[in-house]
């Protein structure tokens, strides 16, 4: 087995942050996050041989860590899922008050999304990752991750109860979105 | 091209690539309180433990594989 490289582990180091980061919004808990994050280092050192050096190494382990959340859930029973918004329907939010949302108000909406609409949204619209990273990430289609990211838009403005956002100008986005005539 | 029409496609496209290039639309109050959201996570302390584990990894290879 070669050893690895200072490189790959300054890298891995330079990681961390953004690990952390996917990993809070998939597990909705820093304790639980910084064990994924640690499961995947080790699991990113023990196969390090199987990366590709050249190819894009933050979404090599955001593969990792995603594949060790799932398989953690699987053996909790998925004990968490929100299957048909029995946690949206106690969810009290005020309606956003001219775009002045609540960043805790956000948090709350965010954790209401099924998981795989929450990744999608989270690494297209945060983690700055373009779709077909995405979909090679997730393990599916391209046209899977466009339509979870719409479907977690759409649920997050239901639940924030933000319908035209109109006072930031024309946005196609949310017409298409709220389904009529937001415009 | 599995899942989608061409049509659909495109229409996926247009709606998620507008404004700046933000798939979520430039404007939108949610895409903003996304990256607020996500940016405040990345910018959290790392703990020193993660450093720590690289070090301890780095001090056992080569791997034995035995846990």
């Amino acid at each position: 087995m070669a050893a690895v490289s200072q490189s790959f582990k300054t890298e891995l180091l330079g990681a961390i942050p953004s690990l952390r980061a996917f990993a809070v919004s998939l597990t909705q808990n820093a304790d639980r996050a910084d064990d994924l994050v640690q499961e995947t280092l080790v699991k990113a050192w023990d196969k390090h041989e199987s990366f590709q050096p050249g190819t894009n190494l933050k979404a090599w382990l955001f593969t990792i860590l995603r594949n060790e959340f799932y398989s953690q859930m699987r053996k909790r029973g998925r004990e968490v899922q929100d299957s048909d918004g029995i946690m949206t329907a106690r969810l009290a939010v005020h309606p956003a008050q001219h775009g002045q949302l609540d960043l805790k108000d956000f948090r709350g909406a965010l954790e209401q999304l099924p998981e795989d609409q929450r990744e999608a949204i989270i690494l297209i619209g945060a983690s700055g990752f373009s779709y077909e990273e995405a979909a090679e990430i997730c393990g599916c289609a391209v046209g899977t991750i466009k339509s979870r990211v719409s479907r977690a838009r759409a649920r997050l403005q239901e639940i924030l109860k933000i319908s035209g956002e109109d006072e930031f100008g024309p946005d196609a986005i949310s017409a298409q979105v709220t389904g009529s005539n937001a415009a | 091209m599995k899942e989608m029409t061409k049509k659909q496609m495109a229409d996926a496209a247009s709606r998620h690539w507008n404004g700046d290039g933000n798939p979520l639309g430039a404007n939108s109050e949610i895409a903003r309180k996304l990256k607020q959201y996500y940016d405040e996570l990345v910018s959290d302390h790392v703990p020193d433990r993660f450093a720590q584990l690289l070090s301890q990894l780095e001090q056992t290879e080569p791997a034995q594989k035995k846990d």
